[in-house]
């Protein structure tokens, strides 16, 4: 199962990798977001650094609904998900593997508005453990929510409207603690944040779980 | 009494009426097309009729899959 | 042979019909104890008459998605699969979105003159709005046409993965409120502990009624499901039926 993972997460990757889409589009579309909530907010920054962490979260919420369908667009091309389908590899393997490519998508780009928040809204980054801890668990939370609703819309004819009103209410627990862990440890008070930390590391759990099992009938479906 | 609380049951009962009465005044259109669809429908000429009429959705449904297999059924 | 191979749902059986009047009558009695028999609240005043509508409305959209969620896993699991804890599940839902968003709705219009809001970041109200938007997502999928038992185990699928969440929700909220401020506000949950007499029967009469209106309208919607797959079924038929005739023809 896990050799599964890495091989699919490999192929994932490496066409990422070729194809910049993620860096092409994905990323400057984040920027983009960072910039809006700029205007949106007004230029104080007194406003705009106490709101850095929700905003970060928002954007690698909305950079997430991206990165999922760019991970099963890959898939749609030529019939690829009919050879995912038959190539005998273990179900699981295939949404682990699908769900580490978005992760590691999805860490790259946070490091990324990590620096934009710095710079655009002056938050003054500090407790760079619980910052890390909570992007990783938050960011494998969201890959595998959003892994498994991507199998469930993609395919469907609607799937572009439907997998955001699918996945945004179920990652609502996910904004929630990154953005307060986040508040925390910019707030200078990294001890806060631990209950917050382990509701992310339970969400992720949970979904990791449920989607080692329920992909392999999801896959069958489309 | 106040604005708020005539409000509070007006909405609520009054959804709940217009929704159930809705869904009776559906089922009564779906059950009438379904009643002239099957009149108007070519009986006897297949074989689904040769179904027992107590058979219901089920062999309806597998029915449907046999149907859909036969060869030559196509355009 | 002339009877097609179907079963019509029976038009309006005796038992749906009684329960229907039963809840009629129910939900009359709890409007008029509620509006004029039950005195008004020392704190409250009238708006304590909300309280007969808006928790009824509350745990019977609770108790739509617990039945949406068993339907779905007894959907899923192999020995109990059938079509109609597909249907169940679907109708189930839907009655439960229109009985959150009267929760919504009858729990604002409280709010308002009580909290002085329309909308305030009360836990329990957040994490109903959560499950309203969530429970469309899931309707929504419903709609997606398809194969019958694609379609159906998918949205089962798409129901467990969703109701994993609610716990999740409710405990992430609260928690994220209680940092916030004093959960002492005032709160019409709060007063339950004083409900008493003739609104104490009120109350309970309420939560009855409308959970007999659920199950009324359940049904029905269930019925409509079935009345709507077999039409599906059927116009597959005579669609069949039309080009054989065709091909005969030419």
């Amino acid at each position: 199962m896990l050799r599964d993972a890495v091989l699919v997460a490999g192929k994932d990757l490496r066409i990422e990798i070729r194809s910049r889409v993620g860096l092409n589009q994905i990323g400057p579309f984040a920027i983009a977001v960072l910039l809006l909530f700029g205007l949106a907010l007004g230029p104080d920054r007194r406003v705009l650094a106490p709101a850095s962490a929700g905003l970060f979260w928002v954007a690698v919420l909305l950079s997430t609904l991206l990165a999922v369908q760019r991970s099963y667009a890959i898939e749609s091309a030529d019939a690829a998900r009919d050879g995912l389908r038959l190539s005998g590899l273990d179900p699981a393997g295939i949404f682990l593997g699908k769900a580490s490519a978005v992760a590691a998508q999805l860490l790259v780009l946070e490091a990324g508005l990590t620096v934009g928040v710095t710079l655009l809204y002056g938050a003054h980054l500090s407790g760079a453990l619980v910052l890390v801890a909570a992007c990783a668990a938050g960011t494998l939370g969201l890959a595998a929510v959003g892994t498994l609703y991507g199998v469930v819309a993609s395919g469907l004819r609607t799937r572009e409207t439907l997998l955001p009103l699918l996945f945004l209410p179920v990652v609502a627990p996910v904004l929630l603690a990154a953005t307060k862990a986040w508040d925390a440890a910019l707030a200078g008070t990294p001890s806060h944040a631990g209950g917050w930390l382990d509701v992310l590391v339970v969400f992720a759990v949970l979904y990791i779980a449920i989607g080692t099992v329920a992909f392999g009938p999801l896959l069958e479906d489309g | 009494m106040n604005g708020y609380v005539e409000a509070g049951y007006v909405v609520v009962l009054g959804t709940l009426g217009t929704y159930g009465v809705a869904l009776a005044a559906r089922e009564r259109v779906a059950r009438r097309r379904l009643g002239t669809a099957s009149s108007a429908a070519p009986t006897g000429t297949s074989a689904k009729a040769d179904f027992p009429a107590q058979a219901g959705e089920a062999s309806a449904v597998e029915h449907r899959a046999v149907e859909e297999t036969e060869p030559g059924s196509g355009p | 042979m002339s009877t097609p191979a179907r079963v019509l749902p029976q038009d309006r059986p005796a038992a749906l019909r009684v329960l229907g009047a039963t809840a009629l009558v129910g939900v009359v009695a709890t409007v008029w104890l509620g509006l004029f028999v039950t005195p008004p609240d020392q704190f409250m005043g009238n708006l304590v008459r909300l309280l007969y509508i808006h928790p009824p409305m509350a745990w019977v959209a609770f108790l739509a998605y617990g039945v949406a969620t068993l339907a779905s896993l007894l959907y899923l699991w192999p020995r109990t699969r059938a079509e109609h804890f597909d249907r169940l599940a679907g109708a189930s839902a839907e009655v439960g979105v229109v009985f959150t968003g009267l929760t919504l709705v009858s729990g604002s219009i409280w709010g308002r003159p009580t909290w002085g809001a329309w909308w305030v970041w009360d836990p329990l109200l957040t994490t109903t709005a959560l499950l309203f938007v969530l429970y469309l997502g899931y309707l929504a999928l419903r709609r997606v046409p398809g194969e019958f038992h694609v379609r159906a185990r998918r949205s089962a699928m798409a129901a467990l993965i969703a109701f994993v969440d609610v716990p999740i929700v409710y405990f992430s909220v609260e928690w994220w409120r209680s940092l916030h401020q004093a959960p002492t506000v005032l709160n019409p949950t709060t007063h339950k502990t004083y409900v008493h007499g003739s609104m104490f029967w009120t109350l309970l009469l309420g939560f009855v009624s409308f959970t007999l209106v659920y199950i009324w309208l359940m049904a029905h919607r269930y019925r409509l499901a079935r009345l709507q797959d077999l039409e599906d079924v059927e116009g597959l038929e005579v669609a069949l039926e039309e080009r054989r005739a065709e091909g005969d023809a030419g």
